[in-house]
């Protein structure tokens, strides 16, 4: 592929730290700014640089206000407990899309010449909060936190959409409806397709010590009393929470950090470490106002990507990487992209093609289904996996081949979804 | 020059009054609703303020069984609704307006849907939606 900066961007660093809940005992103690320096020295460590290295850091966290005890600009903290103190910080809110619109904001840094080494890292905790009142360690479940938080309403701005009665989820299931209208498939197809889905990405995850949930679904139902999995998860132990989404269908959430290092290729080159090149990113954003908006910024982010790569067609892509807030996602955004053949990507699913071992990868590290998802941080989280397996160091859910090229696509609060295009290319 | 003049307040005032306003772009003749102060087509700021009617064009029903709960994510939008009604989600559009929109559309129930997915496109009211917060929201209601 072809890198469209005018100054050449490398990936050198990442962390590697995983996907929990506060409530697990090897958690026990620790708050958000723990986690947080953890993640940055991984990537530090990882690139080979000191914190006096680092020209700039670009930060992404989406609800510090609500769970770090009221908190707004936490720059100055966070630069301390990562050694940056001093150095230029950007914080970017934008939902779920913070951290890919970090790393992109990174990326822009060093291609304008103006910084050679950024730190591009994020933190999150979903449902866990600390008192305005006690210091971070001190966390409570969100359910207890004492002011308004909605995170599906908190995403829409008070101007119109916060108050027309449009519910997110019918908005995510929106994919579902797209695909039946357009392709002809029926309901329980579709369900089938949802259900493999959740069953591929949790075999993924089981592989991949870094992901939250990581006990198969084959066992869960066995667990159950079902032999066939399938059985299991159209039953009502895996319930539907929206007309096509179940349970095993929607989003995680949970607390994680995250960091990567991103530098010049000129820098990659002195530092001797092994570089991954961005090649592009392209983003677009929306309002529920627009019927399947969802599908429609896949579309303005595909196109903006792929009209500057006159070869890519997107099923030449080794690996996707694609944010799954509900099931539907995975596929509309396969398709679109390229990756799967359009109106077909179901049946690669049903046949499990899309498992970190099949002949079309999507998500090998288990996707927000099973992996997880920490708001602010999981873009941040989704490129490092796509690194890690661009780099063969993904662990147990390494994809089985080579993988020099990557699509991470990402999606938040329903209105921003980012693309990016990765090559091994040295 | 830009003309700096309450939007969302008129919009809202009207809504009280019984009227749905949009804008109209007087460059482009571009028709936006909800009301923004700049065209989505042409990018110009000289809109008026437009009436659209009292009625809608229903393309689609998206029924949802209102019994499915949703976790804390993912659940109906209706928290600051007075009435608690159920009601589902359409796609439509205003006659007089240029893009399609979501909306909340009331009549719809588990024994007609079927039969009013069958004669879309529709005709539907526009239904105000009463607020906790002291205000109104637009919805629609299908014709009985
Ligand atoms: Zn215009």
């Amino acid at each position: 592929m072809k890198q469209q900066f005018t100054r050449p961007v490398s990936v050198v660093g990442t962390s590697t730290l995983g996907q929990r809940y506060f409530d697990d005992p090897e958690y026990e103690g620790l708050s958000i700014y723990e986690l947080w320096a953890c993640a940055c020295h991984q990537a530090m460590d990882d690139a080979g640089v000191k914190p006096k290295d680092i020209d700039k850091i670009v930060y992404s966290q989406f609800a510090n206000f609500v769970t770090a005890g009221n908190a707004m600009a936490m720059v100055g903290s966070l630069e301390e407990w990562a050694g940056v103190a001093g150095k230029p910080i950007t914080h970017i809110e934008q939902a779920c899309a913070s951290g890919y619109i970090a790393f992109t904001e990174a990326c822009n840094a060093v291609a304008s010449g103006k910084a050679d080494i950024v730190l591009c890292a994020g933190v999150e905790t979903p449902k866990h909060f600390n008192a305005r009142n006690q210091p971070a360690y001190m966390i409570q479940p969100i359910s207890k936190y004492d002011g308004w938080w909605s995170p599906g309403r908190v995403l829409f701005d008070t101007t119109y959409y916060r108050f027309d009665g449009v519910s997110d989820n019918l908005l995510t299931e929106e994919q579902g409806k797209y695909y039946q209208k357009h392709y002809g498939i029926s309901e329980e197809t579709l369900d089938e397709t949802y259900n493999a889905m959740a069953v591929n990405l949790r075999r993924n995850a089981s592989r991949n010590p870094r992901a939250c949930e990581r006990k198969e679904y084959t066992e869960i139902a066995k667990e159950n009393g079902y032999d066939d999995v399938m059985d299991y998860m159209r039953s009502d132990h895996n319930p539907k929470i929206t007309q096509y989404i179940r349970k095993s269908g929607s989003v995680l959430h949970n607390v994680a950090a995250g960091a990567i290092i991103v530098c010049s290729e000129e820098m990659a080159k002195k530092l001797n470490k092994k570089a991954v090149t961005v090649i592009d990113h392209a983003s677009s954003s929306n309002t529920q106002r627009h019927p399947y908006c969802f599908h429609q910024m896949n579309v303005d982010v595909r196109d903006a990507l792929y009209k500057n790569q006159p070869d890519l067609k997107g099923d030449d892509l080794d690996l996707m990487v694609t944010t799954v807030m509900t099931s539907g996602e995975q596929l509309d955004s396969a398709e679109v992209f390229g990756y799967l053949p359009e109106g077909k990507g179901y049946q690669y699913e049903l046949d499990g093609r899309t498992c970190f071992d099949g002949d079309t990868p999507i998500n090998p590290h288990g996707g927000d289904l099973s992996f997880g998802h920490a708001f602010g941080a999981a873009g941040i989280n989704m490129i490092s996996e796509a690194i890690l397996q661009m780099r063969g160091e993904a662990g147990g859910c390494q994809v089985p081949k080579p993988v020099n090229t990557c699509l991470v696509r990402g999606m938040g609060g329903g209105h921003t979804t980012v693309g990016i295009l990765l090559e091994n290319q040295q | 020059m830009y003309k700096l003049r309450p939007i969302l307040k008129t919009y809202y005032d009207s809504l009280e009054d019984g009227k749905v306003l949009g804008m109209k772009c007087t460059d482009c003749g571009d028709v936006v609703w909800p009301p923004l102060p700049t065209c989505q087509k042409c990018g110009g700021y000289n809109l008026d303020w437009y009436d659209m009617g009292d009625e809608a064009v229903i393309d689609e029903i998206r029924y949802e069984d209102s019994s499915v709960g949703g976790d804390y994510t993912f659940r109906k939008a209706n928290d600051y609704f007075v009435d608690k009604s159920p009601y589902c989600i359409c796609v439509g559009h205003f006659p007089r307006g240029t893009e399609q929109f979501h909306a909340a559309l009331y009549g719809v129930t588990e024994e007609n849907k079927d039969e009013l997915i069958s004669q879309l496109p529709l005709k539907a009211k526009v239904k105000f939606i009463q607020l906790d917060g002291g205000f109104k929201s637009v919805g629609f209601e299908i014709k009985k």
